[in-house]
C-alpha cells in the first residue's frame, strides 16, 4: 500500500510541478471537440444529438492515449523504470499508482472538456453532472487501467507513440460501448439503466486484475 | 565456513548474435569487495544487471543469500547505483531520497533521507530539484538513493564518474565503512587505483570473458593494470 501511495504521490507532485501531460491532454480534447463543432452541419443539431456521447468519448479517449503515452516517459529519464524494477514489492501496487494518477489526471481533463463540449453542442449537462461523473469516472477506470499495463509494455518500443493505440484501441471496445451507451441514456433520458454499467464493471474488474497481475512481468527487460 | 552472499554459475547473456557475457562464476562471502575491471563492452554492466535481476541471464543463475535473482527478497537486499541516477529531476533532492525510502519500507523515511542528505553533504541543497544538480551532485544524491533501505548488497557500476576529488575520497571512505559492516560490493570502474585500494578481489573482463581473477586485500595495483591493459589490447 505504501507503494501505491508513494507512486501516486510522486506522479502527481512531478505533473503539479510541470503540468505538461495535464495541458498537452487538455488542448488536445479542446481541439476534438472544436473540429466536431465546425466539422459537423450545424443545420442538423438535433440529428447530431444521437452521436454527441461518441463524439465526447471520442475526445476523452483521444486526450487518455496522449497521457498514457507521456505517463511512462517520465520514467525513462535517468533510467528510473529500472529503480522501479528493483522496488521489493508487489510490483501490482506500481500499476496501481500509476493507474490511479492517470485516472485522476484524466479526471481533471475530462470536467474541462464536459464544459467545453456542452458549450459547443449545446448540451444541458448541468442536470445530470453527478451521475454522468460517475459514469465517465467508471469509463476512465477502464480506460486507464489497461492502458496503464499497456502504455508499460510500449514504453520501451521503438514505435511507442503508434504501439500503444494500436495495442489498446481494440481492447477498449466494451468500455467505449458501456460508456458511450450509459452517457447516451443520461444526456436522452436523465438516467441510466444497469447494463451498460454492469458492462463497465464487469471489464474493469478483468482489466483491473489482469493489468495488477501482469505488471508483474513488464518491467522486466 | 562464510556462505556466499553472492554465488553465479556459468552466467551468459545473449543480445541476438552478441555474447555480452559468457562464463561467469561468482562466489562473494559478506564484506567482500569485488572490483570488475574491463575496457567499454566488455560486459561489466551487462553483469551488474544480472546480478540485480534487471536482465535476464541467457544461461546460468544468480542467488542473493540462497535466494534466486529477481524474486521480491533478492530485490530487498540490493542497492543498485547505476550509469542512470534513477532520479526525478522535477523532486527535491530530499522529495527524491523520501520517495525511494517509501518505496522500500523504510522505517523513519525522513530521518534516514535527512542522514543520508547530511552523510553526502547535501542537507544545504535538499530542497532543490535533482534536475538543476551538476552530475557530481546527482551521482551523490544517486548513492544516497542506492543506500536508503540499508542494503546487504551494492552494486555500482562507475560510481566515481563526475564526482569530484572531495565526494569520491568520501564515497573511497564509504565503500570501506560498507565492507567493516559487512556488506557485500560489487564495483564496476575504470578508476583501477581506486578498485585496488578498495575491493580486496578483482576481475577484468574482455569482449564478456574473464581475462583475469585477483583475490587478496591489498590488491597489487601493477597487477591488476596489466591485466586491464591486456583487456584493452586484446579487444581493440
Amino acid at each position: 500500500m505504501s507503494v501505491f501511495l508513494a507512486i501516486l504521490w510522486k506522479d502527481l507532485v512531478t505533473e503539479w510541478r510541470s503540468r505538461d501531460r495535464v495541458i498537452a491532454m487538455g488542448l488536445f480534447a479542446l481541439l476534438v471537440v472544436v473540429v466536431f463543432h465546425f466539422a459537423l452541419p450545424e443545420a442538423g443539431a438535433d440529428r447530431l444529438r444521437p452521436a454527441l456521447p461518441g463524439l465526447l468519448w471520442v475526445a476523452y479517449v483521444f486526450a487518455a492515449m496522449l497521457g498514457l503515452n507521456r505517463a511512462f516517459a517520465v520514467e525513462l529519464e535517468n533510467d528510473a523504470l529500472a529503480g522501479l524494477a528493483l522496488v521489493p514489492a508487489d510490483r501490482g501496487w506500481i500499476f496501481l499508482g500509476k493507474a490511479a494518477a492517470n485516472w485522476i489526471l484524466l479526471g481533471v481533463v475530462q470536467a474541462a472538456t464536459a464544459v467545453a463540449f456542452a458549450l459547443a453542442f449545446d448540451v444541458r449537462l448541468a442536470a445530470v453532472a453527478v451521475p454522468l461523473s460517475g459514469v465517465v469516472a467508471l469509463g476512465s477506470l477502464g480506460l486507464c487501467s489497461i492502458g496503464t499495463l499497456f502504455a508499460a509494455i510500449s514504453v520501451r518500443t521503438q514505435y511507442r507513440e503508434v504501439m500503444l493505440p494500436l495495442l489498446l484501441l481494440p481492447l477498449l471496445v466494451p468500455v467505449l460501448l458501456g460508456a458511450v451507451d450509459a452517457t447516451a441514456q443520461l444526456l436522452d433520458e436523465g438516467r441510466v439503466s444497469f447494463a451498460p454499467l454492469q458492462l463497465l464493471l464487469v471489464t474493469n474488474a478483468v482489466f483491473l486484475i489482469v493489468s495488477f497481475v501482469g505488471f508483474e512481468y513488464v518491467l522486466d527487460e | 565456513m562464510n556462505a556466499p552472499v553472492i554465488e553465479a554459475r556459468g552466467l551468459e547473456k545473449r543480445f541476438g548474435p552478441v555474447v555480452a557475457l559468457a562464463g561467469v562464476d561468482l562466489d562473494l562471502p559478506r564484506g567482500c569487495v569485488l572490483a570488475v575491471v574491463g575496457p567499454n563492452g566488455a560486459g561489466k554492466t551487462t553483469l551488474l544487471r544480472l546480478l540485480a535481476g534487471l536482465a535476464r541471464p541467457t544461461r546460468g543463475w544468480v542467488r542473493l543469500e540462497g535466494v534466486a535473482r529477481g524474486r521480491r527478497e533478492a530485490r530487498r537486499r540490493i542497492g543498485f547505483i547505476g550509469h542512470a541516477t534513477f532520479l526525478y529531476p522535477a523532486l527535491t533532492a530530499r522529495e527524491n531520497l523520501l520517495f525511494a525510502a517509501r518505496l522500500y519500507g523504510v522505517s523513519d523515511p525522513a530521518g534516514r533521507a535527512e542522514a543520508l542528505l547530511a552523510r553526502q553533504g547535501l542537507a544545504q541543497v535538499a530542497d532543490q530539484p535533482a534536475g538543476s544538480f551538476s552530475r557530481g551532485m546527482a551521482q551523490r544524491l544517486a548513492i544516497a538513493r542506492g543506500l536508503v533501505h540499508d542494503p546487504q548488497v551494492v552494486l555500482l557500476d562507475e560510481p566515481f564518474t563526475g564526482l569530484d576529488r572531495p565526494a569520491a575520497d568520501r564515497l573511497d571512505a564509504q565503500l570501506r565503512n560498507l565492507r567493516t559492516e559487512g556488506r557485500t560490493c560489487v564495483l564496476a570502474t575504470h578508476d583501477l587505483a581506486r578498485a585496488a585500494a578498495v575491493a580486496d578481489r578483482a576481475l577484468v573482463l574482455s569482449r564478456g570473458r574473464v581475462a583475469h581473477a585477483a583475490e587478496g586485500a591489498p590488491l597489487v595495483g601493477e597487477t591488476l593494470e596489466r591485466a586491464y591493459l591486456a583487456a584493452v589490447d586484446g579487444s581493440a
